[in-house]
């Protein structure tokens, strides 16, 4: 019985706590993500939410707590064997390689060396999702719209045949229509089969998109449960989604 | 000056811009890669001129076959150092106050090293073709810049190639322009660094080499030539290797020609001028004045 259910769980986290120098700003974060969910992680500005998933990728050094990812403990690990796992991360802010071709950019999502043999047949995936990246290939990713900057950095992030899809802010500081795009694919990808955890200023769409929702507040997870839960609790209705 | 001098100038331009590229390009990819600004160069070329002469004389390898010999022994001699001590350096987006003592430090050991091993009597490596000419019509060219230039612009286009289609090099572009994205997709930093430190050791060692085959040198050897590196880079950034190419020409043409203005004993202080100048003026280097003019088109 136990071991269905945890065998239905791809990423378990315990009780992290992270620092940056003296400052600590992770508190004993724990969370969980079942395979083939959306999970959300909100919350306002500083919480930590970006530290959350940089620390889950590793490239955050954690001070103390437990990260389990397909039932192997990897907190020790250095991000390229949790690439390899794959795990994968679109950052905040895109951070593109802005004087490298697009396809460079993407290429670079299968760095590690287990992971080149399918680089092109994934390539050609990626294009398929994101036929604008296709028809700029070859132009530098630093002169893209901010949009196409985003499906690049998505796209760099599914050419490691992600497990787990983590996002942080996908939506940032993009035009209404583009956020609405960005979802959608999002959606799409769920619905390929690639659990996904993501960030989200845009908490109204977090919600709605995803079947679980943590509210992360100054380095702690202060509330979670069912997504619609929480767009029904009258605290992140009142807090997050504006209303009174 | 007639059209002949003034092609046999811009020949001897070239050919120095040649040699100031290779010499500058291991301290570019070192500093894009771990913003370490590797003041012991001149060290590495040094060692790389010595290495050159010992084979020669003790082997009778050619000089020129004998740098590029040279450059894979000072590729694992950067490796261990980056192993023994660069890689306990706090890893920084910017240069540390550690990362340049250190850098010094090993330049005062390989200097004393180089005094102790080969005394301090200047050396040359002179061969039969040392003093030979080559004429293309009116221009007159010795034979062994020729081939110097030759090896260095074959070096320069390798690693052009490695840059640019590898994987490998594609993690180095990616860690000089955002190493936090190069960690995330899985890049291991520390041995791209590690690799990349041999490539610079490997080429400044190549180049103190080459260098070799022109000038005599003595454990000093190579102070000059890690000021115009300095205005190379500075010129040229740290994007590519053609970029250090641009800058590289840049110098060797203002030299060049600066010796029709201002006596040979000051070619020194024309590249600190330079130097000086590009600071004020573009600090961009070439790059930001390129997109200046794009932008202006
Ligand atoms: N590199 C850093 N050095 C020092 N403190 C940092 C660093 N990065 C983040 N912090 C601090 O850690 C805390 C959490 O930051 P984090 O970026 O994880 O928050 P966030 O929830 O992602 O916020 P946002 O919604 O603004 O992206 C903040 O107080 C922030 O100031
Ligand atoms: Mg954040």
């Amino acid at each position: 019985m136990s071991n269905i259910s945890e065998s239905s769980i791809l990423l378990s986290v315990q009780n992290l706590e992270v620092s940056y120098g003296p400052v600590q700003v992770l508190w004993g974060v724990t969370l969980s993500v079942r395979k083939g969910h959306v999970v959300s992680i909100i919350g306002s500005n500083g919480a930590g939410k970006s530290t959350t998933l940089n620390a889950i990728l590793g490239v955050r050094k954690v001070g103390r707590g437990q990260i389990v990812f397909k039932q192997e403990d990897i907190v020790r690990q250095p991000p390229h064997e949790r690439v390899k796992r794959h795990m994968t991360l679109v950052p905040e802010g895109r951070q593109l390689w802005p004087k490298m071709t697009v396809e460079d950019n993407l290429l670079m999502g299968a760095f590690p060396s287990t992971l080149r043999k399918d680089a092109v047949p994934n390539l050609s995936r990626v294009y398929d999702i994101f036929p604008r990246l296709k028809e700029r290939r070859s132009q530098l990713a630093g002169t893209l719209s901010g949009g196409e900057q985003q499906m690049c950095a998505i796209g760099r992030g599914l050419m490691a045949e992600p497990e787990l899809l983590m996002l942080d802010e996908p939506s940032l500081g993009l035009a209404p229509k583009i956020v609405d795009e960005i979802f959608e694919f999002v959606r799409n990808i769920s619905r390929e089969g690639v659990t996904i955890l993501m960030v989200a200023q845009n908490v109204n769409y977090a919600l709605r998109i995803s079947q679980y929702a943590y509210l992360m507040e100054t380095g702690k997870i202060t509330l979670d449960g069912p997504s619609e839960k929480l767009l029904a609790d009258d605290y992140v209705q009142e807090a997050y989604l504006g209303s009174t | 000056m007639t059209l002949i001098e003034f092609v046999n100038l811009l020949a001897s331009a070239l050919l120095l811009a040649g040699i100031y590229a290779v010499m500058s390009v291991g301290m570019t990819v070192i500093y894009g890669v771990m913003k370490i600004v590797n003041l012991a160069h001149a060290g590495f070329m040094m060692l790389g001129a010595y290495l050159a002469l010992e084979l020669f004389e003790r082997f009778r390898i050619d000089p020129i076959l004998a740098a590029l010999l040279v450059f894979p022994v000072m590729f694992v001699v950067g490796r261990v150092l980056h192993w023994l001590l660069v890689r306990r350096l706090p890893t920084s987006d910017q240069p540390t106050l550690a990362s340049l003592l250190l850098m010094f430090g090993l330049w005062l050991v390989l200097q004393n090293l180089g005094y102790f091993i080969w005394g301090n009597a200047d050396r040359s490596i002179y061969t039969s073709h040392t003093l030979s000419l080559l004429r293309f019509g009116a221009v007159t060219i010795s034979t062994v810049r020729l081939v110097v230039f030759g090896a260095a612009v074959a070096c320069m286009v390798a690693l052009h190639l490695i840059l640019n289609h590898t994987w490998f090099g594609r993690s180095v572009r990616a860690l000089i322009q955002n190493r936090y994205a190069g960690q995330i997709v899985g890049v291991d930093d520390q041995k791209t660094a590690s690799i990349t430190f041999g490539l610079g050791i490997g080429f400044a060692g190549l180049a103190g080499a080459l260098l070799a085959s022109l000038y005599s040198f003595n454990p000093d050897f190579g102070r000059p030539f890690l000021i115009r590196a300095f205005v190379i880079i500075v010129l040229g950034g740290l994007e590519s290797v053609s970029g250090v190419a641009i800058g590289a020409f840049v110098l060797a043409f203002v030299e060049t020609f600066g010796i029709l203005f201002v006596p040979a004993g000051y070619q020194l202080a024309l590249s600190y001028g330079l130097l000086v100048v590009v600071l004020i003026f573009l600090p961009g280097g070439v790059a930001a004045l390129t997109a200046k003019v794009r932008r202006l088109a």
